[in-house]
């Protein structure tokens, strides 16, 4: 996984919304601390790590806590310049320790982006810049990672295996290999000892927003982190990773236009997975050559019918990024990537289907949708501004669904009035929400941003008929 | 009588096997060298004229393994290897000969590879470094990387790989996978001053 989703909402937007770049000096110091880790070990030593990691939520801990202290006795205009300025600064300290710890540790950067509402927007920024990447493996060390989860070199295992990766993958990289009967494949590896840094990794970021757990609202922060946690130790286990391509795979009939790569157990393990390799382009090589709009259609419908035929099956392909597809010769869009997946529990089954009633007329859902998916009820102290939000983000989501044949996804106004509602949430701090939408908003916001970029027109209200009564059947 | 290096190396591996049993089963502190004369069926006297103590014992059998993985590795195809990719083969390949002996590895290698170590006369563990440091250097140079190799840079190494060496012999991980990316970032640190030409006219001295 990477945190490819809000990058890409960001470059889908107008180039107005695009992130402010960092202030001058801020740049300047950024240039110095990059020219400054080029020239730092890395730190070799657990203890350093820890020490290091602990300095940092320390930093930030105390720079918030001044921070608090000094805005009792600002005036707004100031106030507003210390924030930026603090923000700033802990962006760029973030910046440089993640940047130092590299690696593993990254994955810190990683999970506070999927929480805009927790971190400031110039902190999210500045970590986005640090798009999760494994170090690039050398084949010795890959041949350690297959030996260990398979038991055999791949040249034991595979009648060819390419040295050179051909995709950078979530935690790892991607080689093309063939098997000794014939099939061309993919094999995923995942960067050694990764896994069992998660929950250190959680409890350091615990601490670092150690201030929230006076907010009423911690409980809430509380779940939505589990929740991430819990979806970052399934995606390191490659295990479950096919499983889920199992279940999707089995959903998709060959007149659905959409593949799923078939698994090969014998292959994978843990940390290597073994798929059918797709030969296809990805998005930016089919935008490039320009192709026509029934085809751009033709792919968005697909696009949109997989995420709604999971949905009803209940699950969530929660990271569609542009990496994770790819557009076949054949006119059929592959999917790759199932790390992650959520599979919805009971709970996040009824609010499927409270919103499905909803959707269909049922007005008198609309209290019960609130009450579950935040906790809110009507009549509450405060809720009147979360059931305007609620109302708001549920009549953004209806927009397409509202339109009276295809729904013009190139017109880049419904992205934008999505991102101003999530925007406003963000800058409220509305953070009562149930822990599924972590990965709801993301998945939302993913495949508009998507379907953006490749200008599709897609009917999604007979889609979704078509879909719903399916899942009804 | 005089004995034949034929029976003498027999004796020196016999030696060296019930040493490493015992070891394994009593543990290093428990092992003293009249127990593993007596294991071995020789005199007590008789192992000092092959091994001065215990550790010399242990870094025997550190060395041997080392070696034996070292000409494996010089027999692997290595064409399309990067500097960085063959001493990652070369330090995890002895690192692995090593897996029968790690239970006893770490309280040995403290006093094997210590820079004040004083317990051998032939000097194995500066052996071993020797060896494993002449390695090295040919690998570099067929790399037509830094020639020669400043000492800082070497010494450098040799921390890294006792450093990395360490953090095996005690790693709980499965097949020690924790001590991979350990080993990886080192390199990736070390390498590129490995390849690195010129700056060093200073020290062509030494």
């Amino acid at each position: 996984m990477t945190n490819e989703n809000l990058s890409e909402l960001l470059g889908a937007l107008a180039s107005g919304d695009e992130p402010a770049a960092l202030p001058g000096p801020g740049e300047e110091r950024l240039h110095e601390i990059l020219a400054e880790l080029a020239q730092r070990p890395v730190p070799v030593h657990s203890l350093h790590r820890l020490w290091t990691l602990g300095e940092l939520s320390a930093q930030i801990a105390l720079a918030y806590g001044a921070l608090w202290v000094r805005q009792w006795f600002s005036d707004a205009e100031t106030r507003k310049k210390r924030v930026m300025e603090t923000n700033l600064r802990l962006a760029l300290s973030t910046f440089h320790r993640l940047g130092y710890l590299r690696g593993a540790m990254t994955k810190l950067g990683q999970i506070a982006g999927h929480f805009p509402q927790l971190v400031p927007r110039e902190i999210a920024d500045t970590l986005d810049r640090l798009q999760f990447e494994a170090p690039p493996m050398h084949y010795a060390l890959i041949r350690e990672v297959i030996v260990n989860e398979l038991g055999k070199e791949p040249e034991q295992l595979f009648a060819s295996f390419d040295r050179e990766a051909f995709a950078a993958a979530s935690l790892g990289q991607v080689h093309r290999a063939r098997l000794h009967t014939g099939e061309t494949v993919a094999v995923k590896i995942q960067y050694p000892g990764i896994a069992r840094t998660i929950d250190a990794d959680f409890r350091n970021l615990n601490s670092m927003l150690f201030p929230l757990r006076l907010s009423s609202d911690w409980e809430y922060v509380k779940a939505q982190f589990a929740e991430v946690r819990r979806m970052l130790n399934q995606e390191v286990d490659y295990r479950q990773e096919a499983e889920s391509m199992r279940k999707a795979s089995a959903l998709f009939q060959p007149e659905d236009g959409v593949v799923i790569p078939r698994v090969f157990d014998e292959y994978s393990g843990a940390r290597v997975l073994t798929t059918e390799y797709l030969k296809g382009s990805h998005l930016k090589e089919f935008l490039a050559g320009d192709p026509p709009q029934a085809l751009r259609n033709q792919f968005g419908t697909a696009l949109y019918r997989a995420q709604f035929r999971m949905y009803f099956a209940y699950m969530n392909y929660a990271d569609p990024h542009a990496g994770n597809y790819v557009f076949l010769d054949d006119g059929r869009l592959g999917l790759l990537d199932f790390g992650c997946v959520q599979h919805y529990t009971a709970e996040e089954r009824e609010l499927l289907a409270v919103s499905e009633e909803l959707i269909g007329g049922d007005e008198a859902a609309f209290p019960r949708l609130l009450e579950l998916a935040s906790g809110v009820r009507a009549g509450d102290r405060g809720s009147e501004r979360y059931l305007e939000m609620t109302r708001r983000s549920y009549d953004w989501m209806m927009e397409p669904m509202h339109a009276t044949g295809p729904f013009d996804f190139g017109d880049g106004g419904h992205l934008e009035r999505g991102f101003a509602w999530f925007s406003e949430m963000v800058r409220d701090r509305m953070l009562r929400g149930h822990p599924t939408y972590v990965y709801f908003n993301r998945c939302v916001f993913g495949v508009k941003a998507l379907l953006y970029r490749l200008r599709a027109q897609v009917d999604v209200r007979s889609l979704h008929d078509q879909e719903l009564s399916r899942w009804r059947r | 009588m005089r004995i034949t290096s034929q029976a003498k190396a027999a004796t020196g591996q016999r030696i060296l096997e019930s040493a490493t049993q015992l070891f394994q089963t009593v543990g290093w502190e428990d092992t003293t060298t009249r127990e593993i004369a007596a294991s071995a069926g020789i005199a007590n006297g008789t192992l000092f004229n092959y091994f001065p103590c215990k550790e010399a014992i242990a870094a025997a059998l550190i060395a041997d393994s080392l070696q034996a993985a070292d000409r494996e590795f010089l027999c692997r195809p290595r064409e399309e290897t990067s500097l960085e990719e063959d001493l990652f083969s070369l330090i995890w390949g002895g690192l692995k000969s090593l897996r029968p002996y790690r239970d006893f590895l770490a309280p040995a290698a403290e006093t094997i590879f210590s820079p004040l170590a004083q317990f051998s006369a032939e000097k194995t563990g500066d052996a071993i470094r020797v060896h494993h440091l002449g390695m090295v250097e040919q690998i570099v140079a067929e790399h037509d990387g830094t020639n020669p190799i400043p000492v800082v840079l070497l010494q450098l190494y040799w921390t890294l790989y006792l450093g990395v060496f360490a953090s095996w012999a005690a790693d709980r991980s499965p097949n020690q996978e924790d001590t991979l990316p350990l080993l990886d970032q080192s390199l990736k640190l070390l390498v590129p001053s490995l390849l690195q030409k010129g700056n060093h006219d200073e020290r062509k001295s030494q």
